[in-house]
């Protein structure tokens, strides 16, 4: 462990940051920050928060050790690091989901016990989960006022309600509808309003777990807009990400953990990410950049004019594409425009409603998931609980799971014990999946050692096309780095990938030919070689027409 | 130990539950006025004599068959998250479709009894498979088309008891099917018991016994070692996983029905060809119904299904005494629901303990050990939370209304 000197101490910086530009790369949501309101801090005010000496163990290991950290009144501060460093554990005690073993929290200089997340509510915090805590059906109003609401007679107090959610969109530029039904919002609205009941329950300090690991940069400009608000109103922000351009961007004051214990401080004007990452990692921060290109000739997988029709309308639309040996084949899209059904189709969990889809020359379109599977299609799927794993069971029935009739999981009908958990060891060493044994239970992992086991899963199997869904998401730069030189790897030896994902510089870093979905159409193909992130995301909002 | 450790959890819930229900009970008996240590001395109280004893051991038995089986086929279609609300129907019918079967042939003893099995376990699969393509066609909810189909084949029984397999003469009190000739019953276990050194009781234990402990063995072997049962445990998991490995939902559906229906045929069987040898007004109800509670107590596990079966069998033995002592009878169906209520609640809390102690163990399996300064001993302990072997499948898997706006609700659960 070692004090970092990049940048001095946070809180001895005055937080003049309206007028020293950011570093690094064109900042679109610049100016988010630039306005001349922002509050001028520089009395000595006590700290929103702050944290010393917190410990925190958990039988057989200590989550959190020896934390410091100094919060400001009215900054944004960034929590960076790896996944499995303790971020959340050390959230979840700022939050009031546990006591910490040793150590004080001084909230407004004043130290505090938070029992409950009730206690660290009543005490002004609030926390906006990263999946967001909705219920789709009511409107924002219900939501928003959902636990604590205002009632009139025994009544649900509308207007009260409405009014002062409206207060709370009005003043922190939210934009909110307290009338709008939440199945109707988009996935930064949704954001918003999970922000919205936070602050109706009176947060002064807010705590963001990764709020832009679901956004596309316009809607992250957004919220970092939505951010600069809530600064200016004297609120609090906590954000933690492992993010380093966005943290960057958008952040007064940088916290580092790693495995556990803050190693430092930084001010985002001077670091760099590397700096940064190296701080989180040790290591240099990776980035996709792919070797030389590997396309063969054979098609491994071919659609043809592939259409799904749901709900009375096409959520894919004839969509074409072909996916050869040794490429990737990137789907960049908003998130809800058909790429979830697109690979539910291709994987033969959703009958298409027209068109075809060849594997290796062969029409699949009638085969069933299973044989699809059999004949050499991969999956990483999106949501690794819903469709990737199976929490409640051990790690070695999960190596068998979408494996179920291939060695070396069974011996025909039956299920081989131990060849499963033999193979289960040697993906475990093989993928770099940490867990005491095959036999721990799949919940037990963390989000990126369940991914890698995904990941290990899928390989072994050698399949001939993979489909990747956000196959990185909510994993750690460290486990992003390994998948994506098993990506890599695949793409290599000739496995066909098609790699639906959020993440713009993954899409255009693997990719080689990359696709834009936009309300279940393929709108634009573009070459990733030239091709910045910010005219990918205008290609996905399609603010761009087809220019490629 | 490390057994001791492991199957410790699952042990603990159902001591639990049973030791809480015994003390609810017992308040019930304070509440009507007699002891509760007088009705616990009384259902312990096996008889005075050896020949008493091991009668009171044998009701306990041919009690607890039945209701081993009737445990068994729910317990196939929990683990699936099926509910088999149906199992009533579905062996009534059954029984009453083979005793007129094996009343109708005569057969030497062996393919006679395989007969009444065969008949019995095809008629019990294809009135579950009712349910299962009402499912997989018409989406209609597994839990409501057993329940009323429970009803038709009760019907459906009587009119085929009063009508075309009628048996007894006309004027006849009880009204029976036409009894099984002898080659058709199955022979008592009594020598085993005399065998062992104890006393000849009044009446023959069941050889179906045997049947039901095969029977046992096949489902334990389907569900734990088959692919079969994986396809089987993964969907009752997380039906989305399954589906995505490549499991047919539907296809699973259907099968898992008719495996669960095929075992709730042999329910009335032991009674059928141990003792009865013709169905009839006075034929044991209620199994089907006892087999879910055996089954929840049992967390679908065959091993425990069969201890739950005999602590049933225990209780209702106590029914007859417990009346001698001016007890009510009823003190024991209490006994049973509280049993059943608590059960429910105690597997759900030693779920959670299971999760947040395998959780716990990701925190030690993320931290690698740390290098550097050595203020974290690198001592790695082994394992997370001992594995739930038999999955507490009990806890309803229904979606709360809330989800994460990320994973939408595409397809439901399965078909």
């Amino acid at each position: 462990m070692y004090r970092l000197d990049v940048g001095e101490d946070a809180e001895e910086r005055p937080p003049d940051r309206a007028t020293s530009a950011p570093g690094g790369s064109p900042n679109p949501c610049d100016t988010h920050r630039t306005g001349p309101e922002e509050t001028p801090l520089n009395e000595p005010a006590p700290l929103a928060v702050e944290l010393r000496g917190i410990t925190k163990r958990f039988p057989g290991v200590v989550a959190n050790r020896d934390i410091a950290l100094r919060v400001r009144r009215g900054e944004v501060h960034a929590i960076v690091g790896e996944n499995g460093a303790g971020k959340s554990t050390l959230m979840k005690t700022l939050y009031g989901m546990h006591r910490p073993d040793e150590g004080e929290i001084l909230l407004d200089g004043k130290p505090v016990t938070l029992r409950s997340p009730s206690d660290a509510i009543a005490a002004g915090i609030g926390m906006v989960h990263q999946h967001f805590m909705l219920a789709d059906n009511f409107t924002v109003l219900e939501n928003v006022v959902l636990g604590s609401e205002p009632t009139r007679g025994g009544r649900l107090d509308r207007t009260t309600a409405r009014r002062r959610i409206r207060e709370i969109s009005d003043s922190y530029a939210l934009g909110l509808d307290p009338d709008t039904l939440v199945e109707e919002l988009g996935v930064g609205d949704r954001q918003r309003v999970e922000i919205a009941k936070v602050l109706y329950r009176g947060a002064r300090t807010l705590i963001l777990d990764e709020p832009t690991a679901v956004l596309v940069p316009q809607e992250v400009d957004e919220l970092f807009g939505n951010l600069a608000e809530l600064k200016r109103e004297g609120l609090t922000v906590i954000f933690i990400s492992h993010k380093l351009d966005e943290v960057r961007r958008v952040a007064d004051a940088i916290t580092v953990i790693r495995r556990g214990t803050t190693v430092g401080t930084a001010d985002p004007r001077t670091t760099t990410a590397g700096q940064l990452a190296e701080l989180m990692v040790g290591a240099e921060l990776p980035t996709p950049q792919k070797r030389d290109s590997t396309v063969r000739d054979t098609p491994v997988l071919e659609l043809r004019g592939l259409t799904v029709v749901a709900g009375g309308r096409s959520v894919v639309d004839d969509v074409s594409l072909t996916v050869r040996e040794g490429e990737v084949v990137g789907i960049a899209g908003v998130e809800g425009n058909g790429q979830a059904e697109l690979v539910d189709a291709i994987m033969g969990l959703r009958p298409p409603t027209s068109g075809a889809v060849a594997l290796a020359g062969a029409d699949i379109s009638g085969w069933s998931t299973r044989r699809r599977r059999e004949e050499g299609l991969g999956f990483i799927p999106e949501d690794r609980h819903r469709q990737g794993i199976l929490l409640e069971a051990p790690l070695w029935e999960n190596r068998i799971l979408g494996h179920q009739t291939r060695p070396p999981s069974v011996k025909g009908l039956f299920i081989d014990r131990k060849g499963a958990r033999q193979d289960t060891d040697r993906i475990m060493r093989e993928y770099d999946v940490r867990a005491p044994g095959p036999d721990t239970l799949a919940l037990a992992l963390s989000g990126g050692n369940q991914q890698k086991l995904i990941v290990g899963r899928e390989m072994s199997a050698r399949p001939r096309l993979l489909i990747a869904a956000h196959p990185t998401r909510g994993v750690d730069v460290g486990a992003q780095s390994v998948i994506w030189e098993l990506l890599k790897d695949a793409r290599a030896e000739g496995m066909g990938i098609v790699l639906v994902s959020a993440d713009l510089d993954e899409l255009i870093g693997l990719s080689d030919t990359l696709h834009v979905m936009l309300r279940g159409a393929l709108v634009a193909t573009l070459d990733p070689a030239r091709l910045t992130p910010e005219e990918l995301g205008g290609h996905m909002t399609g603010a761009r027409e087809v220019d490629a | 130990m490390t057994a001791l450790r492991r199957i410790g959890p699952a042990l603990l819930a159902p001591l639990l539950a049973i030791v809480t229900a015994l003390v609810i009970s017992g308040l019930v008996i304070v509440l009507i006025g007699e002891s509760p240590f007088a009705a616990l001395r009384v259902m312990l109280d096996f008889g005075d004599t050896p020949a008493q004893q091991t009668q009171a051991i044998v009701v306990i038995v041919n009690r607890a068959i039945p209701l081993f089986l009737a445990g068994l086929a729910v317990s196939v279609a929990f683990r699936m998250g099926l509910f088999n609300i149906g199992v009533e129907g579905q062996y009534r019918l059954a029984t009453i479709v083979a005793a007129a079967a094996g009343a109708a042939v005569a057969l030497p003893g062996p393919l006679h009894v395989l007969l009444i099995i065969v008949v019995a376990m095809v008629v019990g699969a294809l009135w579950a498979g009712i349910v299962a393509v009402l499912k997989v066609t018409r989406g209609v909810s597994e839990v409501i088309s057993s329940i009323m189909l429970n009803f038709i084949a009760l019907g459906l029984a009587s009119y085929l008891l009063t009508g075309p397999l009628r048996g007894s003469p006309p004027g006849a009190s009880i009204i029976t099917t036409a009894e099984i000739p002898e080659s058709g019953w199955v022979p008592g276990l009594n020598g085993l018991l005399t065998g062992v050194g104890l006393a000849e009781p009044r009446t023959e234990m069941y050889g179906f016994l045997l049947v039901a402990v095969v029977a046992g063995l096949m489902v334990s072997v389907l569900i734990k070692r088959t692919r079969f049962g994986f396809d089987l445990r993964a969907t009752g998991l997380s039906p989305s996983a399954a589906t995505a490995s490549g499991v047919d939902a539907r296809g699973m559906v259907l099968k898992t029905m008719l495996i669960s229906g095929a075992v709730a045929g042999l329910i009335g069987l032991p009674d059928l060809l141990g003792t009865s040898h013709h169905y009839g007004t006075e034929f044991t109800t209620g199994l089907g119904f006892l087999g879910i509670a055996v089954a929840l107590l049992g967390r679908n596990s065959p091993l425990g299904i069969a201890l739950a079966a005999l602590l049933f069998g225990f209780l209702d033995r106590a029914a007859i005494p417990l009346q001698f002592e001016g007890i009510p009878a009823s003190v024991v169906t209490i006994i049973q629901g509280t049993i059943v209520l608590a059960v429910v609640i105690a597997n759900q809390v030693a779920r959670q303990i299971t999760r947040r102690q395998a959780e716990r163990g990701s925190a030690q399996a993320v931290a690698p050990p740390s290098t550097g300064n050595g203020s974290t001993g690198g001592g790695q302990r082994p394992g997370g939370g001992p594995p739930p072997d038999d999955g507490p499948t009990t806890g309803i898997g229904t979606g709360t209304g809330v989800r994460n706006a990320s994973g939408d609700a595409r397809q439901g659960a399965g078909a």
